[in-house]
């Protein structure tokens, strides 16, 4: 018989990506919300009929928003309501996913610092309730580094810097053979939501009438989807709009969501002031104003010494937020300047007497950044290493859900 | 959701998203469905408008024999494919610059193939009562996952479906047998009194199929029979309705089991916590019982109770 695929599931906090081995695409990318009917009359122990089964869960739970009440199971990356995960999966699995559990491995994965006590629960559900034959559960941002292997310029190591920035917060992750530098994690507030929210103050303040309040949020994050992109030199770009308006302004052709008429709206500096909001925080923020490139030299400083080259020469990109058109080049101009101004600082400070090996820094950006690490999960998968890492359910029922505190990929390192 | 859609949604979303792709990439797309049937989606580079959808479906040479391909001609016939390739045992063909105005029906028409293609033993053994034959017609069997079948037998004034049914786990049998008890009892209320009889049987196999060899007989197999009667399968839209419904049931079966397991674990954590809230209330309250407090001169005031509970050198301390 051969074997069916396994199974991948990134839960993230805004959003769940979820399909099987071997594709390149998740196959449903659904938010990680779940509608419950908003009368509790019932208290749990007093349930009579299937009322546990009334709930939707990602974009129906959302149309449904009205007569059911909206619950975000995850919080920050970890898993907050356990009862509510584990009915998001129940439907997960056997409405959108349509597979019999006990047929497929499963990939799952977790937020780097997760407490092991989570992956115990997690491993707890998959095989008590779904009798799956075996899991595993990765961090998120190993994922995104394995996921870094199909672009051309990458050394296909598990050592390197992720950077991953989704709807929320941004995080700048290092990561040693596989190991992730918990010590070493940075985090910065902002993050495409915020992006969204100053090119729709951008627009607002250039007087764009025509854009309805109601749809102003959504046309704001496709004005920043489509048409931005990493400049070199702020002050540069300025000056270019300014002397040739009609080559770099440009009109986005939007429609109104009630009554279907077509509009245009102008857009102009948005284009690449959106992406600009990561170097230079003080056009969104008032009290973060570190550069992201300022905060990934930091980031790799307080990492271990013998660490640090790898670090730098493989900065890997992962979530939406990092799409713009040119942000690699751009991340990787600006933390190649700080790394050299030190070098020469250095030399200059020992009179010469010194010579530093050049750093080499690289900025990976590759096609599949946006599910970076759905499809980092998903080539991990396809291996034949795969089930020998995972924990199988005979494992489980030998030693229980300890075994998950585990990872045999660092068995080789003991 | 209490019931599973017939149709499988990952497909109908999957092709949905290729029909309405205005560019057409080359796409490579592994999909599975309840009991090991695996969709591949795929184009090739060079023919990049040529959608092609490879079935791989264990039990197809079975349900040949209960008619499949004719079934099959007549739902997709447009679309069939005669090269039959390697594992593949159903090809289908789309051109994507010739597809039909409606799209997403076509894409939620494909999504029904696998429930079109199990529905053949059904839709034989209705054809076979419909023809009024004396005595009962053939034991059609589908083996449809390794080690459970489903049989479907007509008779001259019935049709009895006979699923066998594995479970791998100890809990799962027994809430599965707790879930049947609940599909007899359920039948006593009076709105579901035309809902087909079931019975359950674990390890001891129904007589209609106990003559069958290799039956496994065994605590882990169950055996669940359903008798359809005419009122289920006369009208042809209950006839539809009645085999989408039933074909699913040992995956339904089995989701319900897991639903209940996953209450039982809501269950199971409320407790816990109430528990853990008493116990939290139990606990001795350090600070006020140790605190120390002034009285408007300046004085250390201790309540009554402590200085008599205490021993003298505790006593001591106070200033009083």
């Amino acid at each position: 018989m051969s074997k069916l695929p396994p199974v991948v599931i990134d839960n993230g906090t805004g959003y769940t990506k979820m399909g099987f081995a071997g594709n390149t695409d998740p196959q449903f990318v659904i938010p990680t919300v779940i509608g419950l009917p908003n009368k509790s009359r019932y208290g749990i122990a007093s349930k009579r009929g299937i009322e546990d089964l009334d709930f939707h869960i990602g974009d129906e739970a959302t149309k449904n928003s009205k007569a059911y009440g909206l619950d975000y199971p995850i919080r920050h990356g970890q898993i907050e309501n356990w009862d509510h995960m584990e009915r998001y999966w129940e439907q997960s699995i056997f409405k959108y996913m349509r597979c019999e559990p006990e047929d497929h491995y499963f990939l799952l994965t977790e937020p780097p610092l997760n407490a092991p006590e989570n992956r115990e629960q997690m491993a707890e559900i998959f095989f008590e309730s779904f009798n799956v034959q075996g899991m595993y559960i990765a961090v998120q941002a190993v994922l995104a580094l394995a996921a870094s292997w199909t672009a051309k310029n990458s050394q296909q190591t598990l050592t390197g810097t992720v950077i991953d920035s989704g709807d929320g917060v941004t995080h700048v992750i290092p990561v040693a053979e596989g190991y992730v530098l918990g010590s070493s994690i940075k985090h910065i507030p902002i993050a495409g939501r915020d992006i969204t929210g100053f090119v729709q103050q951008l627009l607002r303040d250039h007087g764009e009438t025509s854009i309805p309040p109601e749809d102003s949020l959504e046309i704001a994050r496709r004005i920043k989807e489509q048409y931005s992109y990493t400049s070199h030199d702020m002050a540069n770009e300025f000056l270019k709009f300014d002397q040739d308006p009609v080559k770099y302004y440009q009109q986005f052709d939007a429609v109104n969501s009630v009554n279907q008429h077509t509009y245009k709206v102008d857009v102009g500096y948005e284009r690449f002031l959106a992406p600009e909001v990561f170097f230079n925080p003080e056009l969104v923020s008032s009290d973060f104003l570190t550069p992201l490139p300022d905060v990934v030299d930091t980031c790799i400083q307080v990492s271990p010494i013998d660490t640090r080259r790898g670090l730098y020469s493989n900065i890997v990109l992962s979530g939406g937020s990092t799409m713009f058109k040119g942000f690699g080049k751009r991340l990787q101009r600006d933390i190649k300047r700080i790394v050299d101004g030190r070098i020469k600082k250095s030399e200059d400070l020992s009179g010469g007497n010194l010579q530093a090996r050049p750093i080499d820094v690289n900025v990976i950006a590759h096609k599949k950044q946006r599910y970076a690490v759905w499809f980092g999960g998903s080539i991990m998968a396809c291996t034949d290493q795969f089930y020998q890492f995972s924990h199988s359910k005979a494992e489980y029922e030998e030693y229980g859900p300890s075994i998950c505190r585990h990872n045999r990929v660092f068995d080789s390192l003991a | 959701m209490i019931l599973l859609e017939p149709n499988s949604y990952v497909l109908e979303e999957t092709l949905l998203a290729r029909f309405n792709s205005e560019k057409h990439e080359v796409v490579d797309i592994t999909l599975v469905d309840f009991d090991n049937v695996i969709y591949h989606v795929q184009t090739q580079a060079e023919q990049r408008n040529l959608l092609t959808l490879g079935v791989e479906m264990k039990y197809f040479n079975e349900v040949v024999q209960y008619g499949a391909n004719e079934i099959l001609q007549r739902e997709y016939g447009p679309y069939l494919s005669s090269s039959a390739s390697g594992q593949y045992q159903i090809t289908l063909e789309f051109n994507l610059d010739s597809l039909p105005e409606d799209k997403a029906g076509l894409a939620k028409h494909v999504s029904m193939l696998k429930r079109n293609v199990l529905a053949s033993p059904f839709v034989r053994a209705f054809e076979y009562w419909e023809s009024q034959q004396e005595g009962a017609g053939p034991l059609m069997a589908t083996h449809y996952r390794e080690d459970e079948a489903i049989y479907v037998q007509a008779q001259q004034d019935r049709v009895t479906v006979i699923f066998s049914t594995l479970f791998r786990e100890e809990v799962d049998r027994v809430l599965g047998r707790v879930f049947l008890q609940e599909f007899v009892d359920a039948r006593r209320q009076a709105s579901i009194q035309n809902a087909p009889q079931v019975f359950y049987s674990s390890r001891e196999a129904p007589l209609e199929i106990r003559h069958l060899p290799g039956l496994k007989q065994d605590e882990s197999v169950g055996y669940v029979s359903f008798v359809l009667f005419p009122r289920h399968f006369a009208d042809a839209d209950v006839r539809e309705k009645t085999i989408s419904q039933i074909q699913l049931f040992r995956d339904y079966l089995h989701y319900h089991i897991k639903c209940a397991k996953a209450y039982m674990h809501s269950r199971m954590r409320t407790r816990v916590t109430s528990f853990l809230k008493v116990i939290n209330r139990a606990k001795p309250d350090r600070t006020t019982a140790t605190s120390e407090k002034r009285t408007a001169t300046g004085r250390y005031f201790r309540p009554q109770f402590r200085q008599a509970s205490a021993s003298p050198q505790l006593g001591g301390e106070s200033e009083w």
